[in-house]
């Protein structure tokens, strides 16, 4: 009994030791990349690409999402206050909800989806075949040259996704209000004019730059931490996709306190 | 022995020990690399030939010991020198190490576009002056890694490794999964790489036709250590039997008359 409560305790403290080991690789590596990110030369090339792949082809995605989060929005708003002034309620619902909320986390999630298992298999890959390795001896770093372009563009594209998020989010509620719930268009415009708030946007922006980071770190830090084979490159991907997923959700908490508690 | 007393040390390896989760790999390892000298290391799989040379190249951190790279001490210096010392050599991965978002073209002349900023007519010319001498078709040029075969995918990276004339060659199996036509037009680019340009060169193989082709000297990783080291005609003499496992498949009259 002794000997399985001790096995136990050694098991436990293990894998204990081992989590705050890798917390402290992670921000090791965390310190590593911003250092190599705001330090020239930067490659313009692979950022150039790398903003084309998670911003431009991450627009279907995020706009689907969005557009259909607001008409959704719009109404089950509608459904819940039938009884009062529901053009001026249900806008400004749905502009908060998709300002505030929902237009930086929906993005948010489809990125790290999309962009953050794309990167965690392609440095994992790099890594298991050596490639990583061999960037080292041709006279280049691969923090620099890997890692950097992918945190530049997702910094750059994200909030940029987050604002087009948002506009076609209450496109969406705008949709649903006027063509199925008949709202008068003139009047539903007004009321989403008058509740939009600069702080809002401010606000969603700065959760789509952490978000930003959160997905290119945690997918960075897994790929080029990857070992084990193939094996290594799914367990890298799979990491990063949930991590990211989680850190988003909880920030997101976080920030909104910041601005609105 | 005469011969080499007058030439510089390039790669001179001293007491290299390196264990991995207290299993111990290579245990004081002794070598030099001479200039104008090509050495082969051979051994069993798994016998930590290619940990020795991720050691010289910096990848890994030995344990205890020193490398020294043109009288330059690799082992716990600084970044940026290693860096600077590495530019200097010409390195092949075992499975190649080509990167796959990148054109073969653009795989071959990576470390001299870095420098030297060529335009993408220039750098395509160099890489067809190069795989040339290495019997591949221009057409592979604008082609990925991945839609090659795995023979041309060696070259490739061979071509890499020697872009740029680098005086340092280290060369991680490089006529494995290759046709002996191919292998021997590796070796003889090896060969001349050393004879002509003046280079040195490390090359570890398991293929013996290869290691009397190309090698001055050969040093035989066995049980973690350096059981043997000679020359390849001294293989022949030698009563370790490793070496006699070694040499037992191949036609002995063939290579030494050749």
């Amino acid at each position: 009994m002794l000997y399985l409560f001790l096995d136990i305790l050694g098991t436990t403290g293990k894998k204990f030791i081992n989590f705050v080991a890798n917390i402290g690789h992670f921000f090791i590596f965390f310190g590593s990349a911003i250092y190599w990110t705001f330090k020239p030369p930067w490659y313009l090339k692979k950022i150039f690409q790398q903003i084309l792949d998670i911003g431009y082809f991450s627009l279907p995605v995020v706009g689907l999402t969005t557009f259909f989060s607001g008409m959704v929005l719009a109404l089950q708003t509608y459904n819940g206050f039938t009884d009062f002034n529901s053009e001026s309620t249900v806008a400004r619902i749905v502009l908060t909800s998709i300002t505030r909320e929902l237009g930086p986390v929906l993005t948010g999630l489809m990125v790290a989806g999309r962009i953050g298992a794309k990167m965690a298999a392609e440095i994992a890959t790099m890594r298991v075949t050596e490639q990583i390795d061999a960037l080292g001896t041709l006279g280049t770093r691969p923090m620099q040259y890997l890692i950097a372009p992918k945190i530049i563009a997702s910094l750059v594209c994200i909030p940029l996704l987050v604002l087009i998020g948002n506009t076609i989010g209450i496109l969406g509620g705008y949709v649903i209000a006027i063509y199925k719930l008949n709202f008068n268009p003139n009047l539903y415009l007004y009321a989403t004019m008058e509740y939009l708030q600069l702080i809002d946007i401010i606000q969603g922006t700065v959760k789509a730059a952490i978000f930003g980071l959160i997905i290119s770190m945690v997918s960075c830090y897994f790929g080029y931490n990857a070992t084990k084979g193939a094996e290594g490159v799914g367990f890298a991907t799979t990491s990063s996709v949930v991590i990211s997923s989680v850190m988003i959700l909880t920030s997101t908490y976080i920030i909104t306190a910041l601005f609105f508690g | 022995m005469e011969k080499r007393k007058n030439k510089k040390i390039i790669i001179k390896v001293s007491g290299l020990s390196k264990s991995f989760n207290n299993k111990i790999v290579l245990k004081n390892i002794n070598f030099q690399l001479f200039e104008g000298e090509s050495l082969a290391i051979i051994g069993a799989s798994g016998s930590g030939k290619s940990v020795l040379l991720k050691n010289i190249i910096g990848i890994l951190q030995p344990d205890k010991g020193s490398i020294k790279i043109n009288d330059t001490e690799m082992v716990n210096s600084s970044r940026n020198l290693k860096e600077k010392i590495l530019l200097d050599l010409g390195i092949t991965f075992q499975h190649g190490a080509l990167f796959d978002s990148l054109k073969n073209w653009e795989n071959i002349i990576f470390k001299i576009a870095n420098k030297e900023k060529l335009n993408n007519k220039q750098g395509k010319k160099l890489a067809l002056s190069i795989i040339k001498q290495l019997g591949l078709q221009p057409q592979i040029l604008d082609l990925y890694p991945s839609e090659i075969s795995g023979g041309m995918q060696k070259r490739v990276a061979i071509a890499r490794a020697i872009c740029g004339n680098p005086k340092i060659l280290l060369f991680d199996e490089p006529t494995s999964g290759l046709d002996p036509v191919t292998g021997s037009i590796i070796d003889q680019l090896i060969k001349t790489a050393v004879g002509t340009v003046g280079g040195s060169a490390i090359t570890i193989t398991h293929d013996m036709a290869s290691v009397f082709r190309i090698a001055d000297k050969v040093i035989l990783i066995d049980k973690q250590t350096i059981s043997w080291s000679g020359t390849p005609k001294e293989m022949f003499n030698s009563a370790n039997t490793k070496i006699q496992e070694f040499i037992k498949p191949i036609n002995s009259e063939f290579f030494l008359n050749d």
